[in-house]
């Protein structure tokens, strides 16, 4: 298994960008801008919509379909290991801060091509905007999902439902929440032989949540939180970005079939391929419904995540 | 055979009277307390029309969520939308083309058909006091509000059901803002506030709507007042039904024939869900894919085949049953529940329900010979609230009769 996805050299660019990253800022203390990029790949390739790469364990011609997901929490590291929390810029569609909880969406899709118009959305958004208080930095850390406080909004409610949690295809409505992510990818047009099931779905959510009718509270506790943590120990937002690879995510899966439950991996507490997309992000999964939906060791054997060159 | 009354509904009153039980000033007391936490929320003006219950003898006060009171501006403009097909995504469904009145809100279809032509894996709910479920739909810890159930077959994808999605959402919400009878009905329900066709306001009115819909006038409930008689065989069965023999009511014995009840006064609610030996797939303990219940929340296997105890209320035209509507009769569920289960035994989903290690220790086999079956379909349908299936106030407004 792959177990290190830094890219060659990390360690020496980092510190050389550090300082680069402090020339940019603006006083010593007066906060600096951090703007950190996102990019779908398969290995080194980009891919979108309308593009066909080759993914899964026996490698087949594959397309996107969808590929959204929200982060939260994102902050950078000093060279100590100590957390620098990003504030994000304002509330808009796709960003929303409520007390300590900051949330972002990250959208790499655009409803064109496989992507379908009607779920999807023509907007995009690959970054996530911020700023921190000048100083040195080497590197991320964010969690893949929705802070607990804000992932059980409720639609009826203007005051839970804000942007960018107003997502409809975002909505996770059998779990009371979101999907966190909603990456899914599909056999091409004319695909011969044809996928026995034609699209393969990881949607990443807390599953085994549960309501307090007294209360009317919507959710008050989830058995798996199935939040992903990640860090990117050596990284440089001016000259990196942080690549989305669903090469590395879908490399033990027979994408073309389902082999049980939903279609591919809906966080399914039981699903048989929800395994090896466990695995590939790092969270505690187990095939007899006892995984705790915890990062394993602080997310460190994920492969989904991983700095790339811009 | 013993035929005592093991265990008689709560507020049966055997000789009870009549009692309607109005609440409105009750009410008003309980929204005024609402106790803090929403500040910014209780200075948005309601509707001047305090909405009052009015109850059948027995049943308590249903409880309304603290941010959605009740009103009747709010329940009419929930009516109406309930029953526009404008409502969905390609305009060929409302809520109402699942939910019928005359079948107590069912469509009596095994599985319920969405928008798209796709089927939904279980069938349509009935919503006859659905303000007292405690969960929603068949098999869902997660869903304690209508407003949060609503969610479901507007948005949801799988199965598409109302086929709202982020391309057309703007679009439907446009179709009732349009029309010039809306406005004025959403100004009604929810006065002072600017941005009143939202569908923050679609979903809170249409849950208004369904909380309205009591029923409680069936002639078992006009027994209970002594204001009707049972026939012989009718008191028969509902004997068997609270008795130890056929003991019906330790999963059905609620004032609502079920056992997850909420209402306004409630401090801890129960929310048992139980597996009845439907299925037991190539005897592993398996229901059908994706269809297993709770253990879908879950992942416990313990869980698996889990599923809340329906209303019986109006159980006569809400054919066919189960989950599934896999027993298509009264008939055929009595015999399921006589026999303890179901054997299958051959086709895919063969297997012996009897033995699911997961079964209700309720469930057992009952030694029921034919007229003590017929009996007990006879009481079933005497749940039926005739009025509740024609009640005009719950009836398709674009339609009238």
């Amino acid at each position: 298994m792959k177990k290190s996805h830094a890219w060659p050299g990390a360690g020496v660019t980092a510190v050389a960008l550090s300082s680069l990253l402090v020339a940019c800022g603006g006083g010593e203390d007066g906060p600096q801008a951090v703007e950190i990029q996102f990019a779908a790949v398969a290995a080194e390739q980009p891919i979108a919509c309308n593009s066909t790469v080759r993914l899964g364990r026996d490698n087949v011609e594959a397309t996107l379909k969808d590929l959204r997901f929200y982060i939260s929490n994102a902050a950078l590291l000093r060279a100590d290991g100590s957390e620098v929390p990003i504030t994000l810029a304002g509330n808009d569609n796709w960003n929303l801060t409520v007390g300590q909880d900051r949330v972002t969406l990250i959208d790499l899709e655009n409803a064109t091509g496989a992507c379908p118009s009607a779920t999807g959305t023509a907007a995009t958004q690959a970054v996530l905007k911020g700023r921190v208080p000048a100083g040195s930095y080497t590197g991320v850390r964010m969690t893949l999902g929705v802070p607990f406080a804000l992932n059980h909004s409720l639609w009826s409610d203007p005051a839970s439902a804000k942007p960018p949690l107003d997502i409809q295809a975002m909505s996770w409505s059998w779990q009371g929440g979101r999907k966190f992510a909603k990456i899914e990818v599909t056999q091409p047009a004319g695909a011969s032989p044809a996928w026995s099931a034609p699209t393969f779905n990881f949607h990443l959510g807390s599953t085994g949540c549960q309501g307090n009718p007294v209360t009317g509270t919507q959710v008050s506790h989830c058995n798996a939180p199935n939040r992903m943590d990640f860090t990117l120990p050596a990284f440089d937002p001016a000259t990196q970005q942080v690549g989305v690879d669903l090469r590395a995510l879908l490399a033990a899966a027979d994408i073309t079939v389902n082999a049980g439950g939903a279609l591919g991996c809906m966080s399914g507490g039981t699903d048989p391929e929800c395994q090896l997309l466990f695995d590939a992000i790092g969270v505690d999964w187990k095939a007899d419904g006892s995984g705790t939906g915890l990062p394993v060791n602080g997310g460190a054997g994920q492969v989904l995540f991983r700095a790339i060159s811009k | 055979m013993t035929s005592a009354p093991g265990c008689l509904p709560p507020g049966s009153g055997w000789t009870g009277r009549l009692r309607w039980l109005t609440v409105a000033s009750l009410l008003a007391g309980l929204t005024a307390c609402g106790g803090g936490g929403r500040s910014e929320l209780e200075a948005v003006p309601q509707a001047a029309d305090r909405w009052s219950w009015v109850l059948p003898s027995g049943f308590s006060i249903p409880k309304e969520p603290e941010t959605n009171p009740m009103s009747a501006a709010k329940v009419e403009l929930g009516r109406h939308l309930f029953y526009d097909r404008r409502l969905s995504g390609n305009g060929s469904q409302s809520c109402a083309s699942c939910h019928l009145q005359h079948k107590a809100f069912t469509d009596g279809l095994a599985l319920a058909q969405g928008s798209t032509g796709q089927f939904h894996r279980r069938g349509a709910q009935p919503l006859a006091n659905v303000a007292y479920n405690a969960t929603l739909t068949w098999a869902n810890p997660s869903l304690v509000t209508l407003e949060k159930q609503m969610e479901v077959p507007l948005f949801g994808d799988d199965p598409v059901e109302m086929g709202v999605n982020d391309s057309n959402q703007a679009q439907v919400l446009a179709r009732i803002a349009g029309d010039p009878a809306y406005p004025d009905r959403f100004a009604l329900a929810f006065p002072g506030q600017s941005d009143s066709v939202s569908w923050a306001h679609v979903i809170q009115s249409i849950a208004a709507f369904q909380r309205s819909l009591i029923s409680g006038n069936s002639r078992y409930d006009q027994y209970t007042r002594g204001q009707a008689q049972l026939s012989a065989s009718e008191e028969r069965g509902l004997r068997l039904f609270f008795g130890n023999k056929a003991e019906c009511f330790h999963c059905h014995g609620s004032f609502n024939f079920n056992d997850q009840v909420v209402h306004a006064s409630s401090r801890f609610v129960e929310t048992p869900f139980h597996n009845t030996g439907l299925y037991n797939l190539g005897d592993r303990g398996d229901f059908p894919a994706l269809n297993q219940g709770l253990f879908e929340f879950t992942a416990q296997a313990t869980d698996r085949g889990l599923f809340r105890a329906q209303t019986l209320r109006n159980i006569e035209v809400t054919a066919p049953y189960m989950h599934d509507g896999s027993l298509a009769t009264l008939e055929e569920v009595v015999d399921f529940y006589a026999a303890g289960g179901r054997q299958i035994s051959s086709g895919p989903l063969a297997g012996d329900g009897r033995k699911h290690p997961n079964k209700s220790d309720q469930i057992a086999p009952i030694d029921l010979d034919a007229q003590e079956k017929a009996d007990l379909v006879a009481f079933l349908k005497t749940l039926t609230d005739h009025e509740f299936l024609v009640n005009p106030k719950f009836a398709d407004p674009f339609s009238p009769p």
